[in-house]
């Protein structure tokens, strides 16, 4: 494990937190380097999204810190970005002016961020979808609505919290294969929450097995398959293999 | 489907005012007890003129009742979702304030506002502003949380959050607030009128119920009802025109 910060974009150093003085999460390691995968893999309700509240600078740690480049910036807002499983658009925005809201947040003018929008458009698959509003779109192109504002206000590091979560299995499997496409596009950094070990594998550089209460790290699995992941890999030997040893993780 | 209820809706309310007509025609009911529609009308246009007199003052109160009742909706709503404090003694107080019977305190308000126009006015903020309020803040509390951590998340500060989330996501709610307090507007000038005055619906009401013109009265009662319809109208014409994303479904079925 490479232990100098300042090579890693993200570094979380010995995390701990604590809701109403019951230990959620206890000792979290993690780093994340320029243009790479990684998921956060443990079952519901263990504290995955609190280590990406606590990322985030909502909420504040018990001890640890966060940095970002070897900056410390535990407790800071505004330096990642972060997508729900909900997609949060804003209903009286048409599909631009919701992709605008973070640039208009960082100080732009509204017609400057819908340009700025409106040139993206198209590497997210929205071209001819910029005046649509989000009660007109299907769940899956609301994502990709959700995952363009999300890039808009950082994609350098993106915390991506169960998002196709609430899509129907024909609509995820489409949704994975196109945020890999995007990520490649944009060269985007993601830490990536799910609690499906094969969406885990199928996305992933590296994936980091969470579990128990408190939550601790208790495996970091390196996936070598090839990329462009194609739906082929998931009838590779190599796929069953990893699925295996991270099933064995989790029951342990 | 649509055309059709609007035309049975009409016809329901032609066939009551037709019965109505027939009672009083027919001499069922005396018309010094209750006067026939056509009687009500041939005073409104006799008595045209007198009439838009008192509406207009009547009208006049009402809308800058409503406005500086909306006005002090918007900053009591606002800083009782900023500050919980203020939300924790407000809110009852807000519930008590409606309890108190208006009649009652008449004298206070004569003495306190004196016989103008301000005493009207007092009337209908003190009715308009309630449902305005509460629709208001319930409104800005309903906000989905996860929506405010992303844009706190962003870095965003209370002014944004405001202004890009919380106030545009109330906008329906407050729209609900607004139009019951428009229907009590005009009521609440009137009652404002009866407390004391020189002129309005209320003052000419009263002067026609003591000399028994019944048609009057009820002709009165006509410009109150054709008065309020309209605020409601207005209101709700400016809803649709301030939320365009909230009527595209209907658009798409059209
Ligand atoms: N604001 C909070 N206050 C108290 N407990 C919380 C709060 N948020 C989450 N928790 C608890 O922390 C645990 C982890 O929750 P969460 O991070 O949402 O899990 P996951 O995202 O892995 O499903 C859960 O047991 C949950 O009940
Ligand atoms: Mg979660």
């Amino acid at each position: 494990m490479n232990s100098c910060p300042p090579s890693n974009l993200l570094t979380v150093d010995a995390l701990s937190k604590d809701y109403k003085g019951q230990p959620i999460l206890e000792d979290i390691h993690l780093e994340l380097h320029k243009e790479e995968f990684v998921t956060l893999l443990g079952p519901s309700g263990c504290g995955k999204s609190t280590l990406f509240n606590l990322i985030a600078g909502l909420i504040p740690p018990r001890s640890g810190r966060i940095l970002i480049k070897g900056e410390d910036i535990t407790g800071q807002t505004g330096r990642v970005s972060y997508m729900h499983q909900k997609d949060l658009l804003l209903p009286w925005r048409d599909v631009t002016g919701n992709g605008a809201v973070p640039l208009e947040i960082r100080g732009s003018s509204r017609e400057e961020a819908r340009k700025v929008v409106q040139e993206a458009l198209e590497i997210f698959g929205l071209e001819g979808h910029g005046h649509k509003y989000p009660s007109q779109l299907s769940g899956g192109m609301r994502q990709r609505v959700s995952l363009l504002r999300t890039t808009m206000f950082s994609k350098e590091i993106m915390l991506l919290d169960e998002p196709f979560g609430g899509l129907d299995a024909m609509t995820r499997f489409a949704m994975q294969q196109y945020l890999l496409t995007v990520l490649k596009k944009i060269k985007g950094s993601v830490i990536f929450i799910t609690h499906d070990i094969e969406e885990a594998i199928f996305l992933s550089d590296r994936i980091y097995v969470m579990k128990g209460a408190p939550a601790h790290i208790v495996d970091e699995v390196r996936v070598t398959l090839k990329k462009p992941r194609s739906p082929e890999i998931l009838s590779l030997p190599e796929f069953h293999a990893l699925r295996e040893h991270i099933l064995k993780q989790l029951e342990e | 489907m649509k055309k059709f209820q609007n035309i049975a809706d009409k016809w329901l309310l032609f066939l009551l005012i037709l019965l109505w007509q027939a009672t009083v025609s027919l001499g069922l009911v005396k018309p010094y007890i209750l006067p026939s529609p056509a009687a009500i009308v041939t005073e409104l246009f006799s008595s045209f003129k007198v009439l838009v007199y008192h509406a207009a003052i009547t009208f006049t109160e009402g809308i800058v009742g409503l406005l500086a009742a909306t006005l002090i909706a918007f900053i009591t709503a606002l800083l009782m979702d900023r500050y919980a404090g203020v939300k924790k003694a407000l809110y009852p107080l807000l519930v008590i304030s409606q309890t108190v019977p208006i009649i009652i305190i008449a004298p206070l308000i004569a003495m306190w506002f004196g016989f103008g126009i301000a005493p009207k006015i007092f009337v209908v903020v003190l009715v308009c502003f309630f449902p305005v309020t509460i629709s208001l803040t319930d409104g800005l509390s309903e906000v989905d949380p996860e929506l405010i951590d992303l844009l706190r998340s962003m870095g965003a500060r209370p002014y944004a959050i405001y202004t890009k989330v919380k106030l545009p996501y109330t906008l329906s709610n407050f729209y609900s607030g607004l139009k019951i307090a428009a229907t009590y507007s005009i009521m609440g000038a009137v009652i404002g009128e009866w407390l004391g005055g020189k002129a309005g619906l209320g003052v000419y009401m009263l002067r026609a119920r003591n000399s028994f013109a019944l048609e009057k009265v009820f002709a009165s009662i006509l410009i109150i009802v054709l008065l309020s319809i309209g605020i409601f109208g207005l209101i709700k014409w400016i809803q649709k025109r301030t939320m365009p994303w909230a009527h595209l479904q209907e658009d798409d079925h059209q």
